[in-house]
């Protein structure tokens, strides 16, 4: 913290709230070295970065969670707002502070790479810990979008979480009692699914995950989804059948998502829905 | 100028050593290498191995897949809506 003002951490976060996000953290660049591959760490991005800035929030309501239709989910995606506050904090510190500021972007580096990995982003940021069905979780506020900020500002790096959110209470009472957990029963990999684990010791062991299968959930109406359908016209030589394809509700829901949307969506929510951990039941009226 | 065409002979001997070098998915307590990485340790250039994995990525269901998918995500959503609201009736059949 040498070449900032005293407290330029806590105002930082102070703006990052203000402007409209849950929880804000700053990792230590170099931390990334160890998971991240080459090419997906900050310095790759920026040279000479020395932190990145962590914001969390726009979570899903509670009429989100139990909308009967999945589609609510996946076209109300709120992960553009905190996608805002990420740039916003990018501003400040080139303005407020005189230090390069990226913005990680939100879509991907190639294929279905992102630029950097916004969950392990947070997890190092000590804003959540992995679930055992995967997405981050923070320990107050559960489930959360995420964004970030790389910068050669050398903000005071905030510890990893050491208690996670995953398991709750309730999802060790239930594998006490039925060997299994909400996000596992909704989704098991021994039945068509994309996960298998299992607690021990009271923590979250996961042992099996198809990420394949889960990418098919979460971009249904997606870049892959419009790929494979493309695949399958060009393969069809019936005129008509051609026509049934594309214009039929699989292909025509992908455009609307693709052309809607300059970011990534996720558009499966299942293993979260059902997690105390994620948002819990909280009652409305 | 074309745009770069990956061999589909080259895709199919090194699809498979791709997906399991590489970080498009997400595996327990293993990161991923690189694009570079790996195609160095499958005597590859960058870009192949790029190719190879951007392709692999989409190529490991059919469409299959994806309709059950939407199945999967409907029959879910009613379920956690009937609990949620205490709602029986809305339960899937």
């Amino acid at each position: 913290m040498a070449d900032l003002p005293p407290g330029s951490a806590a105002k930082l976060k102070s703006v990052a709230l203000e402007s409209g996000a849950t929880v804000c953290g700053v990792a230590d660049a170099t931390a990334f070295d160890a998971y991240a591959p080459e090419k997906h760490r900050p310095g790759d991005l920026l040279p000479g970065a020395r932190s990145v800035v962590v914001v969390g929030g726009a979570q899903p309501r509670e009429g989100d969670w139990a909308a009967t239709s999945p589609w609510v989910m996946q076209t109300m995606g709120t992960t553009e707002r905190i996608q805002g506050v990420g740039r916003r904090l990018a501003q400040y510190i080139e303005s407020e502070f005189g230090y390069y500021a990226l913005y990680v972007p939100p879509g991907t580096a190639s294929g279905d790479t992102p630029f950097l990995s916004l969950m392990l982003a947070a997890e190092l940021a000590g804003l959540g810990s992995r679930s055992l069905a995967g997405p981050v979780l923070n320990r107050e506020h559960g489930f959360m979008y995420w964004s970030a900020v790389i910068t050669t500002a050398p903000f005071e790096a905030d510890g990893v979480e050491t208690s996670p959110a995953c398991p709750a209470p309730a999802c060790r009472e239930m594998w006490d009692r039925e060997r299994t957990t909400p996000c596992l029963a909704t989704c098991p990999g021994s039945n068509g699914g994309c996960l298998s684990g299992k607690l021990e010791n009271g923590r979250a062991v996961r042992t099996f995950y198809d990420a394949a299968r889960c990418n098919t959930r979460v971009h249904t109406h997606w870049v892959g989804g419009f790929q494979k359908v493309l695949e399958e016209t060009l393969n069809e030589p019936d005129r008509d059948k051609r026509k049934m394809l594309l214009y039929g509700d699989f292909f025509t829901r992908s455009l609307w998502a693709i052309t809607y949307s300059s970011t990534n969506i996720a558009q499966c929510f299942e293993c979260m829905r059902v997690c105390p951990a994620a948002h819990g039941l909280r009652e409305m009226r | 100028m074309a745009v770069f065409k990956l061999d589909p002979e080259v895709y199919k001997c090194y699809k498979d050593e791709v997906l399991k070098l590489c970080n498009s998915f997400q595996k327990i307590d293993q990161p991923g290498l690189s694009d570079k990485q790996i195609a160095e340790r499958l005597g590859l250039d960058e870009r192949t191995v790029t190719e190879i994995r951007c392709v692999a990525e989409r190529d490991c269901y059919s469409l299959d897949e994806w309709e059950k998918a939407i199945e999967f995500k409907r029959k879910a959503t009613l379920e956690w809506s009937a609990l949620a609201l205490k709602r029986p009736d809305l339960k899937p059949e």
